[in-house]
């Protein structure tokens, strides 16, 4: 059935909020595009002294074509990526959405939903509904996230944030730990390009902001594709 | 006085002829090269990518934006933290924008320190002067841009003391040091007057060595490694900004660790 | 002053617009940085190159157990230091567990330590590309003698390579 468009008519069955309201749509696509900036960028300063040794990215995968650039994308986009994730937080928990939507996880419907990816079973007919493995990742990544920006911070910082630099094991430490947030990210947006690529409506609905939802948060009753 | 930041000699572009064979070498290598780099990305918006020009002023905007930044988080009264002289790496780890074997090393007995700018006293220091002045000792971590790290220990005169002696005005906003490398910098006034900022004359108990600055180099321990210039000759205090080579190449100015 | 010039693309001017690739030339830094642990220029001998790189007093019980990389930006580990040995003609070698993953399958070869040199808290060998040390036979002890833990070397330096 047609998604229905916002009405005029006044129908109060029409006027539900969106899976994906304007807001999130734009802060996740500021999020998806300063991340890779992030990424890129920081495997331009890592190759400039690799952590793992034998392991370099090479000048293709980096943005920056050389250390000083890459660090200034890295010390640019840090402030879209921490400012953006702050709004992203506050909006999130101050409209309930982090907690209805990525709440509550039980380890029994992680370990069926992987099940049910691994035999591909993953038409997901109701996307207003995140299945277990989904707000795991999400609630992970949101983590990786947070964890990127205290490392990141100490790292910038190391002596005027010396405490933290301690809490986080010492400055090499917190290297390794930065770069270990970077390839749990990493992990996260492969899997999760991926499975947005399968199940192409979830795409759509990131851009005009998917099916309308009744009051408690799920797809209206005929709405859901 | 003719400040000597101001150059009147190019350097000689026939010394690059002891290295051909090494230049020819790195090309072969693929070391001079164009870069191929993934993910040219637009965060602002209306950004032109034909001019990129454009990128590179936005970035270079932010970097100075995050200097001011880093000038606020400064704490002036933060010691970085000290470590036991057992630490120390010996030798320490050489870097510079050239390798070791393009050191050149300074004689200590023509050496001069030049002095300029918002000073009273104005004549040029011997290295017996400047080692007559009383001197403190730090073993502190080296970090550098790269994201290597070691700890040193280093002795030599307070930069605080030797600005005070020579009657600078404290109030302006920068000390700028030239060195016999052609490595100009300059570091914020709060961080020449920082206790653990010295003119280093010593590595560990011995004096330093040639690849290592002698006879005099800057040592913080709150600035990245780059800032730490060797071989200093002069020093001014100024209140134009001085720049300095790895920030005319598009490294950050304050660099504050 | 301007690092690089990107190809011609067509103007976009969309608020998050994202490309996946681009070129960038860059000759601006061509002639200011030289890469660190360049080997010898062709007919230099070893110890006339070592002697060019300001070799540095060292403790012999500190260079125990370093890592020996590969003077490359990815770092490549070559092995570790094993022994500091004097050979039959009094020369100074260092003994490098060389090759195998992780510990295992590696196998000590001598190399002169003119053809190393101190990076920080490992050593690089600069004078032999790994090809040529998958060459060099499996170090044997006999006239060889250990230089004792306090003996002070003098090993060259170069600057990390990238």
């Amino acid at each position: 059935m047609k998604q229905v468009k916002a009405e005029t008519s006044g129908k109060p069955a029409q006027s539900g909020r969106r899976l994906h309201p304007l807001p999130i749509r734009i802060m996740h696509w500021i999020n998806a595009v300063v991340m890779l900036v992030m990424i890129t960028s920081g495997w331009g300063i890592y190759d400039d002294d690799v952590i793992i040794r034998g392991v370099h990215f090479g000048q293709f995968w980096r943005l920056g074509d050389w250390a000083a650039w890459s660090l200034n994308w890295h010390f640019a986009g840090m402030w879209f990526f921490t400012i953006n994730g702050l709004i992203y937080l506050v909006y999130g928990f101050a409209s309930g959405r982090l907690r209805e939507k990525l709440l509550p996880i039980r380890p029994a419907e992680v370990v069926q939903t992987i099940i049910d990816t691994l035999h591909f079973k993953i038409a997901h007919d109701d996307i207003t509904v995140y299945n277990a493995v989904q707000k795991l990742l999400y609630i992970v990544v949101i983590f990786a996230g947070v964890s990127q920006v205290v490392t990141g911070v100490a790292i910038w910082k190391p002596i005027q944030f010396s405490g933290l630099v301690s809490l986080l094991g010492g400055f090499q430490t917190a290297r390794a730990l930065h770069f270990a947030g970077m390839a749990v990210i990493v992990g996260f947006l492969i899997v999760h390009v991926a499975l947005a690529l399968l199940v192409p409506k979830t795409l759509g609905a990131m851009v005009t902001g998917g099916p309308r939802l009744d009051p408690r948060g799920r797809a209206r009753e005929g709405h859901a594709i | 006085m003719k400040s000597p930041f101001r150059p009147d000699v190019v350097p000689n572009a026939g010394i690059l002829d002891d290295h051909k064979p090494l230049i020819r070498s790195l090309e072969r290598r693929g070391l001079i090269r164009g870069g191929l780099s993934l993910g040219a990305l637009v965060m602002l918006s209306g950004c032109d990518l034909d001019r990129p020009e454009s990128v590179e002023s936005a970035l270079l905007a932010i970097g100075r934006f995050n200097d001011g930044v880093q000038a606020l988080l400064f704490d002036p009264n933060k010691l970085a933290p000290t470590y036991p002289a057992s630490m120390i790496l010996r030798p320490p780890k050489f870097n510079a924008y050239y390798d070791v074997v393009d050191v050149k090393p300074v004689s200590g007995a023509t050496w001069r320190l030049e002095l300029s700018g918002l000073i009273a006293e104005r004549r040029p220091w011997t290295l017996p002067q400047l080692q007559a002045l009383p001197q403190t000792s730090m073993v502190i971590k080296h970090i550098c841009v790269e994201g290597w790290s070691y700890i040193g220990g280093w002795t030599g005169v307070p930069l605080r003391a030797f600005l005070e002696r020579i009657g600078a005005d404290l109030r302006a906003k920068y000390v700028a040091f030239k060195t016999t490398d052609d490595y100009p910098s300059s570091i914020d006034m709060a961080t020449a007057l920082h206790p653990q900022t010295l003119l280093a004359l010593k590595y560990g108990d011995d004096t330093l060595a040639d690849p290592f600055g002698y006879p005099v180099r800057l040592r913080m321990a709150t600035k990245l490694g780059y800032k730490n210039q060797k071989w200093i000759t002069a020093i001014e205090v100024t209140n134009t900004y001085p720049g300095g080579y790895w920030e005319a190449k598009g490294f950050p100015w304050f660099a504050g660790i | 002053m301007v690092c690089g010039h990107m190809k011609r693309v067509t103007p976009i001017r969309i608020l998050l617009a994202f490309y996946l690739v681009s070129a960038t030339t860059s000759v601006a830094h061509a002639q200011s940085t030289t890469p660190g642990g360049m080997p010898p220029p062709p007919g230099m001998s070893l110890a006339e190159s070592a002697a060019m790189r300001f070799p540095q007093p060292v403790r012999v019980g500190d260079l125990l157990g370093r890592d020996v990389l590969r003077p490359v930006e990815s770092q490549d580990v070559l092995g570790r230091v094993r022994r500091l040995v004097r050979d039959r003609n009094g020369q100074i070698m260092v003994v490098v567990d060389f090759g195998g993953l992780l510990g295992f399958g590696s196998r000590p070869i001598a190399v002169p330590v003119d053809a190393m040199v101190l990076l920080g808290q490992d050593m690089e060998i600069v004078a032999f590309t790994p090809e040529q040390l998958r060459q060099f036979p499996t170090f044997s002890p006999s006239g060889a003698a250990d230089l004792a833990d306090d003996t002070i070397i003098k090993v060259g330096l170069a600057k990390p390579s990238h």
